[in-house]
């Protein structure tokens, strides 16, 4: 994305089949406006979702991820996004102890019919990650790659 | 917190040794092996000591040398009848082996012995100026140990030399036994467990954490010590550090993959891991890896009320949910 | 200190120092101090065969003529550069000989260990006292064999003394920061004898080939040796002698990278076929391969040589506290039961 470089930072979405991508087509369908830092992987449910899939996506170059599924108790399928609660909750919370700010991680439950929801949740993230900034970056194999530069912003 | 270990005195500890190898006397017969601890190669450490036949329960000694987890035996010598020798710490591995079915209680013969703490080795080599390789002497106390290397003689106060997670230890006692050696000294569950240490480090700046985990695990070699040492890591052939399908992590010598490998690690021992610190232990270049597993137990702790290893019939909290869970809110946009 | 500067100027310079708890060795930096009063955590192993090496960089492209070929460009990639290794041991160095006799045999040669092996220079110290876990001269060595070294230092009592052993080593001691030590040659051989002096008499380990062989088939001697190992890679990759690897090829999208990288025998995986079968699918076979594969297969096939430099690290670092020289000694000594054929 050459005429974005540096406009954009990249974030990486989960979506579930059901619900949420629908809400996101939904979003579409109806023209609402939305920045276009997020971008989509479409997952069958939000509990197929393995919570260290946030952590290789930040690891690897993402800014930020968001997760989205069905609302509780809607679950397409009856208790994914139950599990997917827990589970992604404690990540959350995990994910100060590595050094990543715990907003770059947000989930979230959008159902098919939210499409105005979905442009708000899409908006709100992207602005929440643009005033983090871009995300701890891992730039060599070896430590002294990244640490270099990093005492040098300090 | 009071420390009760002041109280009881050496001559206690020689009791509930004796007593400890006549209840395994007793046992013996009926078992395939029993799982102890006994001198090793020099006198600042012991080893696991494999009991067969009767004269090797002679050999068995418990001091604050016994750091190892021998739960982690456990999963490998299904099948058999196995009695293991257990601190407080390690009966709680036990519990969990037990909670997801890894072992089974009528094939394991459970030890406890009153725990006052073992140390922390690298403690103890700071103390002597980085060097343990030539200790001649060595002998512990309640309240000190008392060493002879390279001509010099140290006298350590054992209450600095403990390993931290006997500082703050509410298990002294095995939480399930089939024998237990000498008097109780008191379980404290109810007490809140110390989560001090991560919340100082987490008070620092970001760039100041995540540098300071590049710099530690830049010198990690992937031997995995730390998730064998793991009594609850039992994936063995299919650990994901090792899968090609899904491709989790690199073969490339890359900070990135040995920080993502303790990623993965705390996060498939959430709501499962006992802190028993042997990950941190058995790390040869001495990486400081339990951090994480402590804050992953922080978690589950504050977000589920739940404590790992405690109850062999309950069920780990990301094994299961709630309809309206208590003290998760669902973000507001 | 200044003459690593110096050399610091033509050669990557490695020393030992702490990071963190542990001692190992890291690319000079004249700020902070080097450690050399004991042995290092981690020999210098990764210096000539690092954890983790790229061989090819490869990239995927459709032919243009023919758009259902692929075709595969692939760029060799050979290390550059000299290196200088200071405050090396002599059993960490010694390890490179039994590497040498794998990997610079004459029908087929690494080439990438060569490139490293022949620009790698080590400035190996002598020891003044061994350690208890210490058996270099169990193995046909001693705390002043330079066997594998350029160069050696022996500390004495306001320096050390340098004796080149290769022209490598003469080279690096043409420094005007370093003098004549002719001088003091006698006090260097007091410092080699006074710590040959601290060893205990050594067994005898010339059964130990055949020995090892002859419990090959006990697999209860085993399954009690290895009753408490982990089955981990600590031991492994803290040897300086073991040198076993693997190779994977790390592809995203239409480019890779094909690297080389430690292995290690102990682990479960490490003979696992691609039908699923597994030769030593325990604990017990894989300490039985490590085990014999130095003190009996290692020199059956290089004249009697010991694939072990006897620096104990094995033992040091091992979580649950394995020691090889108990292994060695119980196999030497063990009789089997009367009867048995």
């Amino acid at each position: 994305m050459p005429v974005l470089t540096g406009k954009e930072l990249r974030i990486v979405g989960f979506l579930c089949n059901w619900c949420s991508y629908g809400g996101a087509d939904t979003a579409g369908i109806g023209r609402f406006n939305q920045p276009t830092d997020l971008r989509i992987i479409k997952v069958p449910c939000s509990g197929r979702i393995d919570p260290l899939f946030v952590v290789k996506a930040l690891m690897n170059g993402a800014d930020g991820v968001l997760v989205s599924g069905c609302h509780p108790r809607d679950c397409h399928y009856a208790e994914g996004n139950f599990y997917a609660r827990r589970r992604l909750e404690i990540m959350h919370n995990f994910l100060p102890i590595i050094g990543y700010e715990p907003e770059r991680f947000e989930y979230t439950w959008v159902s098919a019919s939210e499409g105005q929801r979905w442009q708000q949740v899409v908006t709100s993230f992207t602005e929440q990650i643009h005033k983090l900034g871009p995300a701890p970056k891992i730039l060599g194999p070896e430590a002294s790659d990244t640490l270099s530069l990093m005492q040098a912003a300090l | 917190m009071g420390n009760p270990r002041s109280e009881s005195n050496k001559g206690d500890q020689v009791k509930f040794q004796e007593e400890l190898k006549d209840n395994i006397r007793k046992a013996l017969p009926e078992l395939d092996v029993v799982i102890g601890w006994c001198g090793s190669f020099d006198p600042l450490h012991a080893t696991p000591h494999f009991m067969r036949r009767e004269e090797d329960i002679d050999k068995l000694e418990i001091s604050p040398l016994s750091v190892h987890n021998l739960a982690t035996y456990l999963p490998g010598l299904r099948g058999k009848k196995v009695g293991i020798v257990v601190k407080g710490c390690d009966s709680r591995s036990v519990v969990e082996l037990l909670q997801e079915n890894l072992i089974n209680r009528e094939d394991i013969t459970i030890f406890g012995f009153p725990c006052t703490g073992v140390v922390d080795q690298s403690k103890i080599k700071k103390a002597l100026g980085g060097h343990t390789g030539n200790i001649e002497f060595c002998d512990m106390s309640e309240s000190v140990i008392v060493i002879k290397s390279e001509d010099k003689a140290y006298t350590l106060p054992m209450a600095e030399m403990l390993a931290d997670k006997c500082s703050s230890c509410r298990y002294p006692d095995a939480v399930i036994s089939d024998y237990f050696a000498g008097e109780k000294i008191g379980n404290k569950g109810e007490e809140d467990a110390d989560y001090a240490a991560v919340e100082t480090f987490e008070n620092l700046s970001v760039p100041e954490r995540f540098g300071y985990w590049l710099k530690e695990f830049d010198r990690c070699i992937r031997c995995y010590a730390c998730r064998n040492a793991c009594p609850l890591c039992v994936c063995r052939d299919h650990c994901a550090a090792e899968s090609r399908d899904p491709h989790w992590l690199s073969q490339e010598n890359n900070v990135r993959d040995k920080l993502m490998f303790q990623v993965i690690h705390a996060y498939h021992l959430a709501g499962r891991c006992t802190e028993c610190g042997e990950c941190q232990r058995a790390c040869p270049v001495d990486i400081p890896v339990l951090m994480f597993k402590q804050k992953m137990n922080k978690e589950i702790r504050d977000t589920f009320q739940y404590e790992a290893g405690v109850d062999p019939e309950a069920t780990p909290p990301l094994l299961s949910f709630k309809m309206k869970e208590e003290n998760i809110t669902e973000k507001v946009w | 200190m200044s003459w690593l500067e110096e050399l610091a100027r033509e050669n990557k310079v490695f020393a030992p120092r702490y990071e963190g708890d542990a001692v190992i060795f890291a690319p000079f930096d004249p700020k902070q101090e080097i450690s050399i009063k004991h042995a290092a955590t981690m020999p210098p192993k990764k210096t000539v065969f690092p954890q983790s090496e790229k061989l090819v960089d490869f990239t995927y492209s459709k032919d243009p003529e023919n758009l259902s070929r692929i075709l595969i460009e692939a760029k060799e990639i050979l290390p550059k550069g000299t290196t200088v290794v200071f405050g090396s041991r002599p059993c960490d160095v010694r390890g490179f000989t039994m590497f040498d006799r794998v990997y610079l045999a004459e029908k087929t040669t690494d080439v990438y260990y060569k490139a490293r092996r022949e620009n790698t220079s080590f400035i190996t110290l002598a020891c003044e006292k061994p350690e208890t876990t210490c058996f270099c001269h169990w193995v046909d060595s001693s705390p002043s064999d330079a066997s594998g070294s350029d160069v050696l230092a022996t500390p004495i009592e306001d320096g050390y003394v340098l004796e080149p052993f290769s022209e490598k080593g003469q080279k690096l001691l043409t420094s005007s920061l370093l003098e004549n030590g002719e001088r003091w040659i006698l006090e260097v051989k007091d410092v080699h004898e006074n710590a040959a002096g601290f060893l205990a008499n050594a067994p005898d380990l010339s059964q130990a080939p055949q020995k090892l062989l002859d419990v090959f088939d006990n697999m209860e001697f085993w399954e009690n040796a290895a009753a408490k190992c982990l089955s981990c890679g600590a031991c492994t990759y803290l040897c300086p002698s073991c040198y076993c690897f693997n190779i994977t090829d790390e592809t995203t999208g239409m480019k890779g990278t094909r690297f080389r990288s430690w292995d290690n025998c102990m682990s479960a995986q490490f003979t696992m076929e691609a039908s699923g079968h597994n030769p030593r699918p325990t604990k017990a076979h894989r300490l039985k391969n490590r085990v014999g594969h130095k003190f009996s297969y290692y020199p059956a096939i290089h004249d009697g040589v010991i694939s072990c430099c006897g620096c104990g690290r094995c033992i040091k670092s091992c979580p649950v506290g394995i020691d090889i020289r108990e292994i060695v000694q119980e196999a030497i000594n063990h009789e089997p039961a009367i009867g048995k054929e």
